[in-house]
């Protein structure tokens, strides 16, 4: 069984002090370090004091390191609505991508509840922005779909939106 | 054999029989009266599509296919790849012999006599013959109720605009119960034929299909039942239920796709008239005349779904020797375990029964607004569920009873569903519940 919410458990649990004594600048740019393999959750002052196990700090399934060639997957009709397209997208996603796991924990630490139709749950490892009906749904692994939108034009529009507004937490 | 009989003695029926097969078929089953058992973790290691640790519930779309299928079917394209019915040599022979085989094996799922059994396609291609065969006319009445698939709705929706009889559908209440009293009004002298599914395949709703038969039998109607969803998961006996035709599909049975039954009373077989003739219909063909054969030939024009047929006669041995009610206890403790775990999720509606025991192993819900085919989605992307959203074939139950303009997410469970699969799914949904919707 997938535990779904180990990691962001954890993170959750974290000091999130963002004190810099580690050499990063936030708690989530050291793990994000540890998990490119370039730090060492020992770096953080506070790791062991409060008690951590490394253990707990694995990789969920979600945030594997795997690197996609950023394309237009396809677009298509809506399954449900023929007037309307899904189209889906594929960024170029590693670790070092500025759209990921730890991206999403950037931007729901910034926006919280703020942006109430953008919903972000780093837990699941995807961001949802819905409006008017058209919905679009960004997984950590980089890769966006958008749903019902009205034609080709639209749906990059919305794209356009998205990442505007995920990126924006995050840069 | 071992055989250990623990006795629990709170209740005179509950008396418990543990029966050790293990060294004989390999099967594992804890026998109590009332509630039967199969072994989930035997099932699964014979189902090849599940060992990525995939997490399929989408039984009532299509079944996955085990071992035993897979391999019969390559054994007639490697050792006997023949026609069937034509050729005098001996491959061909056997072939004959493995279709005819399948048949009577897929007769005896349903308690019908294999001469009463046509084998086609799949349930819609059998509700098409039925409509087209019949002679309607007008003046004639089709009755029909809401909760039906399109199979059996656009059928007859077109069958009343093309011979002129009326359609009469009845509508069903806010968890899909119908009542007899509709039936009893809607289905008069005029009425030729009822057409209803034993399961819907949206609420998992169960219809009264044996009082709705003896309805229509009173008037003279004949009775069409779609076991689309009730022959894979449950012991369907159409001598008992008493209707003049039944159809269903062999791939949700763990058969292949592409092979599927129809079973029509005997008596019925002359009258029917077929939807397509050709090769193996015929008795005897002049310039200016042919006659065709008696019985189920007659219905299967062109050269039949040879591999397909023998895989779906496969299907229904693994079934039996699985034991039907077997698997309809273990697919109503499944039931128990996913409505139960639906009702403690918040934002989350269920459609159907409140009650479990009055459902087949079908869930149809929506969380919150998250449009079904997002939920859907994400179910797949973070946990590896399989599931179904949008209306699943079935427009007049999501537009007349439960009113999800959207449609809904639909799961649903089968003989290699374990705990693990519902509690996996389970905890996915309420993670998404609480942080998306």
């Amino acid at each position: 069984m997938i535990n779904i919410k180990s990691f962001y458990d954890n993170y959750l649990n974290f000091p999130k002090t963002d004190c810099g004594y580690c050499g990063c600048t936030s708690c989530v740019a050291l793990l994000r370090r540890h998990y490119a393999g370039e730090a060492s959750l020992s770096d953080c002052i506070y790791f062991e004091a409060r008690g951590y196990c490394k253990e707990d700090f694995v990789s969920p399934k979600h945030f594997t390191n795997t690197k996609t060639e950023p394309s237009v997957s396809y677009v298509s009709p809506c399954p449900s609505d023929a007037e309307r397209v899904t189209v889906e997208v594929n960024l170029a996603s590693d670790l070092h991508s500025k759209y990921g796991y730890f991206d999403m924990i950037s931007a729901e630490k910034l926006f919280g509840q703020s942006l109430p139709e953008m919903k972000i749950a780093p837990s699941l490892g995807l961001a949802r922005l819905e409006s008017d009906g058209e919905a679009v749904m960004g997984f950590a692994e980089g890769r966006i779909l958008i749903r019902r939108a009205l034609n080709e034009n639209d749906a990059f529009w919305q794209l356009s939106r998205f990442i505007r507004w995920l990126w924006g937490a995050v840069n | 054999m071992d055989i250990n009989v623990a006795k629990q003695g709170n209740a005179n029926k509950n008396t418990l029989f543990t029966i050790d097969l293990n060294r004989k078929c390999s099967l594992f089953l804890s026998l109590k009266i009332g509630d039967w058992m199969l072994d989930v973790e035997l099932v699964r290691k014979d189902f090849p599509f599940l060992k990525q640790g995939r997490i399929y519930l989408d039984s009532t779309a299509t079944s996955l296919t085990p071992e035993p299928v897979l391999n019969k079917m390559l054994e007639y394209y490697r050792e006997y790849r023949a026609n069937v019915g034509r050729g005098i040599y001996k491959a061909s022979q056997i072939a004959t012999e493995e279709f005819e085989k399948a048949r009577n094996e897929v007769s005896r799922l349903i308690n019908a006599k294999p001469e009463e059994m046509v084998l086609l396609r799949n349930t819609s291609e059998g509700i098409n013959l039925v409509a087209s065969g019949i002679k309607l006319k007008k003046g004639d009445k089709i009755v029909t109720t809401t909760l039906e698939h399109h199979s059996d709705f656009i059928v007859w929706q077109r069958a009343s605009k093309r011979s002129g009889a009326a359609l009469k559908v009845v509508g069903a209440d806010s968890e899909g119960f119908m009542n007899l009293a509709d039936f009893e009004k809607a289905i008069d002298d005029s009425t030729k034929i009822v057409a209803v599914s034993q399961v819907s395949n949206v609420l998992g709703v169960k219809p009264p299909v044996k009082e709705i038969a003896k309805i229509a039998h009173e008037h003279g109607a004949l009775v069409l039942i779609d076991g689309a969803q009730s022959v894979p998961h449950s012991k369907v006996d159409v001598k008992a239920i008493g209707c003049d035709f039944l159809a269903f599909s062999g791939h949700k049975m763990c058969g292949p796709t592409g092979a599927g039954g129809l079973y029509m009373r005997e008596l019925l077989l002359e009258e029917v008239e077929p939807l397509c003739i050709g090769g193996g219909t015929i008795e005897d063909v002049g310039l200016d005349y042919y006659r065709l054969k008696k019985g189920a030939a007659k219905f299967e024009a062109g050269t039949p779904a040879i591999a397909e047929v023998i895989g779906m006669g496969a299907a229904a041995s693994y079934l039996m020797k699985l034991g039907m009610l077997e698997i309809e206890s273990h697919e109503q403790k499944l039931t128990k375990r996913v409505v139960k775990g639906l009702e403690e999720i918040p934002n989350l509606t269920l459609y159907g029964p409140k009650e479990p025991a009055k459902r087949a192993g079908i869930f149809s819900f929506n969380v919150g607004r998250l449009h079904p085919h997002d939920l859907a989605m994400t179910l797949d992307v973070t946990a590896g569920v399989m599931v179904r959203s949008g209306h699943h074939c079935a427009l007049p139950v999501i537009k007349e009873v439960i009113k999800a303009p959207n449609g809904t997410v639909r799961a649903s469970v089968y003989i290699y569903n374990n705990n693990q699969d519902i509690d996996t799914f389970l905890a996915t949904l309420e993670e998404i519940s609480r942080t998306m919707a």
